[in-house]
């Protein structure tokens, strides 16, 4: 069959998430990926007696057989969730940050962690309860305004989500400003921006609240065979639904017709597939610039395109250590290491190659002890480049810059923890924005798509999601969608871009 | 609570309502210039990782008894892929009715491969090296795999000297390795034990190797020579060599990594410490030979073949004549990934490195893998365009 109802652009959380809902709804669907496998970025690789995580160190939204999250949930609906076996998170996180001295563990759930907040500061408590019932209205004033289709009754706005109202423009600092919490409280609560990777200035106070009321309430988990579990977990739903997905298979084109609505995908080898849809798992940038004709692309998309931020640039050192986490006095999953909670400071210093090794570090041990060997653990440590630095590395270089940079990153790592570790190193490998730009294809090595600015945040980004796609019977979803990077963000972009695909072919009358 | 940035009242409100304007009215203010989607990042990328590239046979040396150099130029000119000492790139061809590919390491300096040359050296056994070396004629062009593999020098993870032990053209790594210390671009001390039976054997020039933080000892089993050791690489040797700095590489048959390993362990050095370079996963011993039918998928073609069971399936697959992705050829790389659709196989834990998922649903890397039935897989294509 050369001719599909839909054809998926690459095969990351979005696009497979994206080729699951079609499947289900009973149409036709082919799936093109360039890479050898499916995931993007969530997969895995193998070194020696090692497997490691290429990216997930938390997931979000899953919540517990008892009280499913919200990924969870569509998940069961698109008939995956039961190939996929989860491990809870029991702590949200390790903050250690130097300038302050900050150096303490934070649990998951709202209890414990606004007991453990009185620790911060003698109203800690209080504090943090007051925030969690914003974010509770915050998020229930989504939830109305999903429901009302961005059509809501302002009277009901006005009663029940006044807060909700009054912080709609806010950034971060604003929001926490307006707060008027004590610097401990403020310091502590930004522990998660590195997951989105802008600062506070630029972060809005609605998305960012919203996140972290689910990190903190709601937990995390992370399938016991890493990402790539779930990864074949959707490529089998894919074949079970009757779905195509085509490895080594990279679009070069996405064709138009005369009305400029697509009508198919030009594969690499010249071989040309036909469909009215396609829904593309990849940057703008790429499917803009790249896989259409400029003729064929809209001046508006191209305005909005250039109006965008790509977000960071990935570094990750992944270490296979011949010692255990206990041996060597790791005794937590998930790190945040900062030079200081200014993240405005932290960010600026990531611009240059000298950055200096702030990371977000998991030792998957502490989560899932049978990962590795007996005796041994895995540790992996990433950090964002915030400018496009490594576009000046030469090939000459390229190797030994890398390993400088690890290096430093290591060295980070220990002396933040008062661990040793070099000397234990069986494997290592260690990935860069070339690393990234080669696995994905994403722009200058960009593995957060694009930043969450204060004018191109969530709730612009969702109100406007209509607004922003230019090409009859293209869609684009993923980490560059509507609801931003992150593994339950990008699969349910996908998954709503299919929805609204859907949608779009009942219209036709298809 | 009091939440609220101004005092003005309704001013936040306003505020809230007025982003998505603000947003549309910013966007129309952006110029249109055309998009930039492939960074420098993107650039090198590509430029280290080019996927199959053509590259013609260009000349043709022996090198000792047993082992033939083959030097390799861009089809198109200009230069191939930098690349780290020690690690290997797979050739591609058709050869009669079979299309082949094998991993060979490159002996070439990374520097080399920038202007355009890049040696490997050919031992004579199996069909692949008999059509390389007898038939192949100079000018003939192959598809060539990116450089690969994670057997090079590493200066996080080893040791500052490398004791490298090699036997037949396991050397060709470490010649690589000894030429990128030369040159620079590799910055680690690298002593060379080679085991060979007799000096015709050997295929490089031992004495083109010592000094400049290189040093070679070649140890003949079959002959007494002044300049060389004779006998085997045993624990007095390598304890001779090894300093307190030292990461000892091996790369040769693997009877060699069973017998230095059990030396080492006599002189107690770390395990950890050891690293060496896998070889292919070959024929197996079968109780009943049995040929079994494979069913195969790339995209939407269908092929039928037959499977013996002594066999990795890549090989069947090869002798049909299909061009079938693999890179390592030992189980290790995940090149060749690929889904079992139906059928029983078998894997030998030693070969095994799949990731635990791919365990789980069902995925093997038909390079280290046997049909136990007939079997039907789907395999990735071989996209040769690069
Ligand atoms: C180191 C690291 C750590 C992270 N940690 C976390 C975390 O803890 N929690 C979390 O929630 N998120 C995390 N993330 C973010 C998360 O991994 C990403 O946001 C998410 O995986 C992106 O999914 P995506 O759908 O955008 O697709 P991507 O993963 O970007 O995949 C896109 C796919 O499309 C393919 N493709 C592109 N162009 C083409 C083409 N022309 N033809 C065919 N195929 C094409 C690519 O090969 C690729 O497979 C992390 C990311 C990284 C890199």
């Amino acid at each position: 069959m050369d001719k599909y109802d839909v054809i998926v652009i690459g095969s990351g959380n979005g696009g497979l998430g994206a080729a699951c809902k079609i499947l289900n709804a009973g149409k036709s669907c082919l799936v093109c990926e360039k890479h050898n496998i499916p995931g993007g970025f969530a997969t895995s690789f193998v070194r020696g007696r090692f497997e490691f995580e290429a990216s997930l160190h938390e997931f979000n939204g899953i919540g517990t057989d008892e009280e499913p999250g919200s990924t969870r949930k569509v998940f069961e609906e698109l008939g995956i969730a039961d190939k996929i076996e989860w491990i809870q998170l029991k702590d949200a996180y390790h903050l250690i940050s130097e300038k302050e001295g900050y150096d303490y563990v934070m649990p998951f759930g709202a209890e414990a962690f606004a007991k453990e907040s009185a620790k911060l500061h003698p109203d800690g408590e209080k504090y943090i309860k007051d925030f969690l019932a914003l974010c509770k209205q915050i998020r229930e004033a989504m939830g109305y305004l999903s429901e009302t289709k961005g059509r809501p009754d302002p009277k009901v706005m006005m009663e029940k989500y006044p807060d909700y109202l009054a912080c709609g423009s806010y950034s971060v600092k604003e929001g926490f400003e307006a707060l008027g919490y004590p610097k401990e409280i403020v310091d502590n609560l930004n522990a998660y921006w590195c997951y989105l990777g802008a600062d506070e200035n630029n972060m809005t106070f609605l998305h960012y609240a919203n996140m972290i009321n689910s990190y903190i309430t709601g937990g995390a988990a992370i399938p016991t065979h890493r990402s790539h579990e779930i990864s074949l977990a959707c490529e089998e739903r894919i074949h079970e639904l009757g779905g195509d997905i085509w490895f080594n298979t990279e679009v070069v084109k996405i064709l138009t017709d005369a009305d400029g609505h697509v009508s198919g995908v030009r594969l690499k080898d010249g071989r040309e597939i036909e469909s009215r849809h396609v829904i593309a798992d990849c940057s703008p940038h790429v499917v803009y610039g790249k896989l259409m004709d400029s003729e064929a692309v809209p001046e508006r998309a191209v305005k909005l395109t250039n109006f965008r931020k790509l977000a960071g640039k990935g570094f990750t050192v992944f270490l296979g250590l011949s010692k255990s986490a206990e041996e060597l006095g790791i005794t937590d999953h998930n790190y945040f290491i900062y030079d200081s909670s200014d993240n405005v400071k932290q960010y600026e210093s990531m611009k240059s190659l000298n950055n200096t090794g702030a990371q977000a570090t998991v030792c998957l041990n502490n989560a899932y002890p049978e990962c590795s060997p007996e005796g041994t653990c895995i540790v992996y440590m990433t950090t964002l480049f915030t400018d496009d630095v490594w576009s000046s590395v030469s090939k000459e270089d390229y190797f030994k810059t890398k390993n400088k940079m690890a290096a430093r990153m290591i060295e980070r790592f220990e002396k933040a923890t008062g661990t040793t570790i070099h000397d234990c190193i069986e494997e290592i490998a260690i990935a860069t924005p070339e690393t990234y730009a080669r696995y994905c294809g994403h722009p200058q090595g960009t593995i957060y798509g694009y930043e969450s600015q204060y004018y191109d945040g969530l709730m612009n980004r969702i109100q406007m999601v209509e607004e922003d796609r230019f090409v009859p019977g293209l869609r684009i979803g993923g980490g560059y969608g509507e609801r931003l990077l992150g593994y339950p963000s990008s699969f349910k972009s996908g998954v709503n871009e299919a929805g609204r695909t859907l949608r779009d072919m009942e219209k036709e009358g298809r | 609570m009091a939440f609220k940035k101004s005092d003005i009242p309704g001013e936040d409100i306003r505020l809230a309502m007025e982003m998505t304007a603000k947003r549309r009215q910013l966007i129309d203010e952006t110029p249109a210039t055309p998009l930039v989607y492939e960074y420098g990042v993107n650039r090198l990328a590509k430029a280290l990782h080019p996927g199959f590239v053509k590259a013609v046979i260009a000349g043709k040396a022996p090198a000792g008894s047993d082992c033939v150099k083959i030097a390799l130029e861009p089809a198109g000119g200009g230069g191939f892929p930098y690349f780290r000492a020690g690690q290997f790139v797979t050739l591609s061809c058709k050869a009669g009715d079979s299309f082949l590919s094998r991993p060979y390491s490159i002996i070439s300096s990374p520097k080399d491969a920038l202007e355009g040359k890049l040696e490997i050296m050919v031992q004579r056994k199996g069909i692949f090296s008999t059509f390389i070396i007898e038939e192949a004629p100079l000018g003939t062009v192959l598809w060539m795999g990116e450089p690969s593999g994670d057997f090079h020098h590493d200066s996080i993870r080893d040791r500052g000297h490398v004791v490298a032990i090699a036997g037949g053209s396991g050397v060709t790594p470490f010649l690589s390795m000894m030429k990128a210390i030369r040159d620079g671009s590799e910055d680690f001390k690298l002593t060379l034990i080679y085991g060979a039976r007799t000096r015709a054997h050997i295929p490089f020039d031992p004495e083109e190797f010592k000094g400049d933080g290189v040093d070679t000892v070649v140890v003949l089993s079959e002959e007494e020579a002044e300049g060389y050791r004779h006998g085997f690489i045993t624990a007095d040797l390598l304890e001779e060599c090894i300093d307190e700095d030292t990461s000892v590489f091996m790369c040769g048959p693997d009877a060699m990594y069973r017998f230095v390993r059990g030396e080492l362990e006599k002189i107690g050095f770390d395990q950890t410490l050891i690293r060496s370079e896998r070889n292919s996963v070959g024929d197996r011993a079968v109780d009943e030979l049995k040929v079994f039918k494979l069913i195969v998928h790339i995209r939407d073609a269908v092929y039928e073949l037959d499977a013996p069971n002594n066999e990795t399936l890549i090989t069947a697959l090869e002798r049909a004549g299909i061009p079938a992705v693999v890179r390592c050829r030992n189980g290790s790389c995940g090149f060749c990934h690929s889904r079992v659709v139906n059928g029983e196989y078998f894997i030998a834990a030693e070969n095994d490195f799949r990731r635990s998922a791919d365990k789980k649903f069902g995925y093997i890397h038909p390079c280290s893998t046997y049909a136990e039935s007939d079997l039907e897989i789907d395999i990735p294509i071989m996209d040769l365009e690069g």
